[in-house]
């Protein structure tokens, strides 16, 4: 790590209000899914905080901020890009399950 | 003419300056993460097809299971914080407290690997198997379950033996701060993936 990001890496008391983020997050999500919404809405809330999660590790726990910018460009919007177009099959699951073949 | 160039100039006249300024073992390290992530992507993409396109998918686990899984989740996101702690500690050339933190990451690890398990024996119990359900649901719920569950507690299994490497190496000093640090990424995107799978595999699974 170069001298310029090492100084403006914070300690670790920044770090333990980071953990208890995380916690919190995994506590919403539970107290989300015993509300019994909706599976999809419970889908697209669990997703959101679950990027949402990964978002605050990448950046600080994997310290991905703390590095070259470059660095954060060259990875993520195309790891973003590629798992997004995983979900062109979609609206074929639906088709599936309306053939009613998997039982 | 290369040969004697590289003599009168040193070896290092031929080395490119490290790319994005992090050490490659640490680049190499992020390209797996990549990878693995689209890896595990996909299976819970196809998780979520299989899903989605059976008709009797069910919502078996009980609040037994939730709360187990939670309980892992708290295990494994402060294993990430003694992992940083190991880092900040090698980083500053402290190596009994640097090996202490690694040796409470592993042992977190290890409590997550056998509460894991212990689920996994459970619902082996109870009658679960890759195209069993004993709930009457779709049968493919075990196959998603149990791979997915299982390549991420391989993932963890592995991390504690790499870390229990490093610790050694690094006690000893073959392996330097740049190590702990790469093996630190490694780590805490077993975290990341753990983000995912609890959600979306035990908690919208939930009865």
């Amino acid at each position: 790590m170069s001298a310029i990001t090492a100084k403006r890496e914070p300690g670790m008391g920044f770090y333990i209000a980071v953990w208890i983020g995380l916690l919190v997050i995994v506590g919403v999500e539970v107290a989300l899914t015993y509300q019994h919404p909706s599976a999809k809405t419970l889908l697209f809330s669990l997703l959101c905080l679950a990027f949402l999660e990964a978002a605050i590790a990448a950046l600080y726990l994997m310290h991905l901020k703390f590095e070259d910018p470059k660095l954060f460009w060259y990875l993520i919007p195309i790891t973003l890009f590629l798992l997004a177009i995983m979900d062109y099959l979609w609206p074929d699951a639906y088709r599936i399950l309306s053939l009613g073949a998997l039982k | 003419m290369s040969d004697d160039l590289a003599v009168a100039a040193g070896q290092d006249a031929l080395m490119e300056a490290p790319v994005f300024g992090i050490p490659v073992k640490k680049l190499t390290m992020w390209f797996f993460i990549i990878s693995d992530t689209l890896t595990f992507g996909a299976f819970l993409f196809s998780y979520g097809y299989t899903r989605i396109s059976s008709s009797n998918w069910g919502a078996p686990f009980e609040s037994g299971t939730i709360i187990n899984g939670v309980i892992m989740s708290v295990v494994l996101v402060t294993s990430g914080l003694t992992m940083l702690a190991a880092v900040a500690a090698a980083k500053n050339d402290n190596k009994p407290r640097a090996l202490r933190w690694l040796g409470v990451t592993m042992a977190l690890g290890a409590l997550f690997a056998i509460l894991h398990l212990r689920e996994w024996f459970k619902m082996i119990g109870e009658g679960w198997r890759l195209f069993q359900n004993p709930t009457g649901g779709a049968q493919q719920f075990g196959a998603a379950f149990f791979s997915i569950t299982g390549l991420h507690m391989a993932h963890v299994i592995v991390g504690i033996i790499v870390i229990g490497v490093i610790a050694m190496g690094f006690r000893s000093g073959r392996f330097d701060s740049n190590h702990v640090e790469t093996t630190g990424l490694y780590w805490h995107f077993v975290d990341v993936v753990w983000m995912f799978v609890f959600p979306l595999m035990y908690l919208m699974n939930a009865r």
